[in-house]
């Protein structure tokens, strides 16, 4: 199975790689200080009551 | 070349040579004087020689060096340079030649009129390489003539006399090391190569050539660029970020200082550096004022141009010399060599004019340059990035240690198993959601773990989810694996570890979360099939006292349709048994599958009612698409059928138009819905779509039931419907009567005994295993959510959300 390197997206061949998903223990190392640093956010939706409000008003009240 | 800064021919000549005595000395102890009497002390006798003639490059006299290495592994260097002088030495009494080459300590280098700057080895040059000789000959043009004189082991067999004349001039010396001092004698032609290469690199336009006679390998070295083209040469399987080579260049105080440098996409440094010619491997004052110069201008043209801001921290050196090669090289007068190997600069002035230069000559060029100067403080920028990140990275991986046996996280609620293969771990997203797994949970094999996503308000109106450090080592610790090069499989201390999260958006954000964490760390545990994801109901429905959980929509509409069919007959009104109990039951599936494609096919803008004419016309095919007439008369049955059930779409038109890309026609109707046109367009490519194909094939096996309308029989009563739409909506309006139907939001609405029962209860639970395909899409979904690119990202957020809806990853 070929994979992208999640950091610097070279492809990378997965079986036998001791870094899989990774092409290199430097990525690899990059993603977990990532992780350990709180750097990787899901942007959430918008909360619902907010949404209605939103359409096309510039002003908000809060 | 600089000729004019160099003493003229006629000032060389004896009375410049100093003599310092002691060449027994050198056979003594030779490691001394050439480092060793194995490979390395060897090769050091062609640089000794070389150097000679390089001293005399330096001054501009030679611009040719010819190497060779016979097939006897003697070697013979011969320059251009201005020959070595051949008068008689003032108070040696000897020709200055014999001088040089019998006398320690004894050249023109020492004599700083002579020589700016020396790249020999302290001058003991050419008299330790005959000291250390077995035979060696000399031969010297010089002034129209031609002189020789032989050694053997450092002692004249004769005195220097004059064999000949020539127009040429230069020196040739030619060598045989010494078999009762080296106990090796075979010389490397690629470890002369390579010295011989850099000292072409060092000293530019000078040609050196080495040419092997034992295997006919020859070599041509010659840079104009000088250590530009060294600095190309180092990159040359590299990818620059910049394409010049910088070069930074100037004298002062009579020290020469050259230094190029360039940045590749790599992450290792080689900076290169020498004084006189010789590697200082071991460093020293050049290379010290380098570093410090390039880290301060790097930096402060990184806060200039804004690139950093002023509260951030500093590059540090190494950042900014990630990905650098680098040659520094300087001419000092009297150069002072320290360290193990003597490959140390020690002149400490050399340091504070290395650094004044660096400063203002690099400076210079970043600001003129700023497109190359903002890749290479990027370059520098994200080192430091990266520098951070695994700091913290081993910092977690080091902390791990102190969570090892005995101390787990007080958060988790473990089991009392032991053997990791019986225990399960449950990681439950919300703290309320935790609390009744742990009340609901069998102690004796599962343990929890709550998570708490965390919400942060990023803009106003946009809260992401992420899994703070602290819950990432909660995670890693509860699993006992480690992380990094710490990593062992064999520690895991639970073989089932189950993702319970809430089915909402949020829920899959964690669970996302969660699945690219370990699809990227822990690999290892999704391929050995260690990871699930529990599958909490989203319906619970209650009738009477009984109360059921299902899963997703599909299962509340099986129950509602299960349900709705108790005790009901339905037929054609003409005639016939009609259905009742199991098959009235697939009949509604069917049904209701029908009503979700057409669903589908309504919000693609496409008249239903078309659709249903085009299906009633049972040999309709892709054939009739090319039959004009038989077309024609499906036009206008398309009007009436409209017209008569759904007035509401009229006008109706209905036209022929060539498809020449399929050599038929396509119908085209125009039909209103709620008020805006709509057009259907009937064509080679919809006759051949899997939903008409499904939906040809399902309204086949209505026809079994006949047409409507349907008569309905409950037992009480009796219904006349007036469609399958009818129907289905009667069917499942009976199912919900007197049901209650709770969705679940989120696991926290469930109170634990719910929670085990549905969900936790290895009886009754359903767990989906993830495989490692699933964990490559939660990093695709994961890395598209992440993504910079704020566009595609919204498009994919929406679609993502309608998706996750059905607890799929």
């Amino acid at each position: 199975m070929v994979v992208k390197c999640p950091i610097c997206q070279a492809e990378v061949i997965w079986e036998g790689n001791p870094n899989r998903p990774f092409c290199s223990e430097r990525c690899r190392l990059i993603d977990l200080g990532a992780w350990t640093e709180g750097r990787y956010r899901i942007p959430g939706e918008e909360p619902k009551q907010e949404s209605d409000r939103d359409n096309g008003e510039e002003e908000e009240p809060s | 070349m600089t000729p004019g800064k160099s003493p003229s021919q006629t000032d060389y000549k004896a009375d410049k040579i100093k003599v310092l005595e002691g060449l027994e000395a050198v056979r003594k102890r030779p490691g001394m004087y050439v480092g060793d009497t194995g490979e390395r002390g060897l090769h050091h006798l062609v640089y000794e020689v070389v150097d000679n003639s390089i001293d005399e490059a330096l001054v501009g006299h030679c611009d040719q060096i010819e190497v060779t290495v016979h097939i006897d592994n003697s070697v013979t260097v011969v320059d251009n340079g201005r020959g070595i002088p051949v008068d008689l030495h003032p108070t040696e009494k000897k020709s200055a030649a014999e001088v040089v080459l019998t006398k320690l300590h004894a050249g023109g280098k020492f004599d700083k009129a002579s020589y700016k700057v020396s790249g020999g080895l302290h001058g003991v040059g050419l008299s330790v390489v005959n000291a250390l000789a077995e035979s060696l000959e000399v031969e010297i043009k010089r002034d129209g003539k031609v002189y020789q004189q032989r050694y053997k082991r450092g002692i004249p067999q004769a005195p220097l006399k004059e064999v000949g004349r020539s127009k040429e001039r230069g020196t040739r010396i030619t060598f045989r090391p010494d078999p009762q001092v080296f106990e090796t004698l075979e010389f490397s032609f690629d470890i002369l190569s390579q010295r011989l290469r850099e000292l072409a690199f060092l000293n530019k336009g000078v040609r050196i050539t080495i040419e092997d006679e034992r295997t006919q390998k020859k070599h041509e070295f010659v840079y104009k660029g000088g250590i530009v083209s060294f600095v190309e040469h180092l990159n040359r399987a590299k990818t620059p970020i910049h394409s010049r080579v910088v070069y930074l260049e100037g004298e002062r105080e009579g020290i020469d200082i050259e230094i190029a440098l360039q940045w590749n996409d790599g992450y290792t440094e080689s900076v290169f550096s020498f004084a006189n010619n010789i590697n200082t491997i071991e460093g020293g004052t050049h290379l010290i004022g380098f570093k410090s110069a390039l880290t301060r201008t790097v930096n402060s043209y990184a806060v200039a141009s804004g690139q950093l801001k002023k509260d951030e921290e500093n590059l540090q050196g190494e950042d900014v010399r990630e990905g650098l090669t680098a040659v520094i090289s300087v001419k000092v007068p009297e150069p002072q060599f320290e360290g193990q190997t003597k490959t140390r600069l020690g002149n400490s002035e050399v340091k504070g004019i290395v650094e004044a230069l660096v400063n203002d000559k690099l400076g210079s060029y970043l600001a003129e340059h700023p497109a190359d100067a903002k890749k290479i403080v990027m370059k520098g920028v994200e080192a430091a990035r990266v520098r951070e990140a695994t700091r913290k990275a081993k910092d977690l991986a080091r902390r791990k240690g102190a969570l090892d046996s005995g101390s787990l996280p007080g958060k988790l609620a473990d089991c009392q198993e032991r053997d990791p293969a019986l225990s399960e771990l449950y990681i439950v997203e919300g703290d309320s959601a935790g609390g009744s797994a742990k009340q609901g949970r069998d102690r004796r094999n599962q343990a929890i773990l709550p998570l708490k996503g965390k919400i942060l308000n990023v803009e106003k109106a946009r809260f992401d989810k992420m899994l703070s450090s602290q819950e990432i080592r909660l995670m890693i610790s509860a699993l006992g694996t480690g992380v990094k090069e710490d990593y062992d499989a064999s520690k895991l201390r639970y073989h089932t570890i189950i993702i319970m999260t809430d089915a909402d958006v949020d829920g899959s954000h964690i669970r996302t979360l969660l699945l690219t964490f370990f699809y990227r760390q822990m690999p290892d545990l999704v391929e050995k099939g260690h990871l699930f994801i529990a599958q909490p109901p989203l319906y619970k429905v209650k009738r009477g006292k009984q109360e059921r959980y299902l899963k997703d929509e599909n299962s509340l509409e099986d129950y509602l349709i299960e349900i709705g069919t108790e005790n009901v007959r339905v037929r054609p009104t003409a005639n016939g048994h009609g259905l009742a109990g199991q098959p009235l039951q697939t009949f509604i599936k069917k049904v209701l599958r029908w009503e979700k494609l057409m669903g589908m096919i309504a919000r693609k803008r496409k008249s239903r009612s078309v659709i249903e004419c085009l299906l009633m016309e049972e040999d309709f095919s892709e054939e009739t698409l090319k039959d004009e007439a038989a077309l024609k008369r499906f036009q206008s049955q398309i009007a009436s059928y409209v017209n008569l059930i759904s007035p509401e779409e009229a006008p109706i038109s209905c036209g022929l138009e060539e498809d020449a890309e399929h050599g038929c026609f396509k119908l085209v109707c125009s039909t209103r819905s709620n008020g805006t046109g709509i057009t259907t367009v009937i064509n080679r490519d919809f006759l051949a779509s899997p939903e008409f194909k499904e939906l040809k094939r399902l309204f086949s096996e209505f026809t079994g039931l006949g047409y409507p309308p349907y008569s309905v029989e409950n037992g009480e009563a009796e219904h006349k419907l007036r469609s399958l739409t009818g129907l289905l909506e009667y069917i499942l309006e009976g199912g919900k009567k007197g049901q209650y139907i709770q969705r679940y939001k989120g696991l926290g609405e469930m109170n634990p005994e719910q929670l085990w029962e549905t969900t936790m209860n290895p009886e009754t639970r359903v767990l989906l295993q993830v495989r490692v395909e699933d964990a490559v899409e939660a990093d695709r979904i994961f890395s598209t959510l992440m993504g910079d690119e704020v566009e595609p990202r919204r498009e994919f957020i929406q679609e993502y959300a309608l998706t996750v809806r059905n607890l799929d990853i």
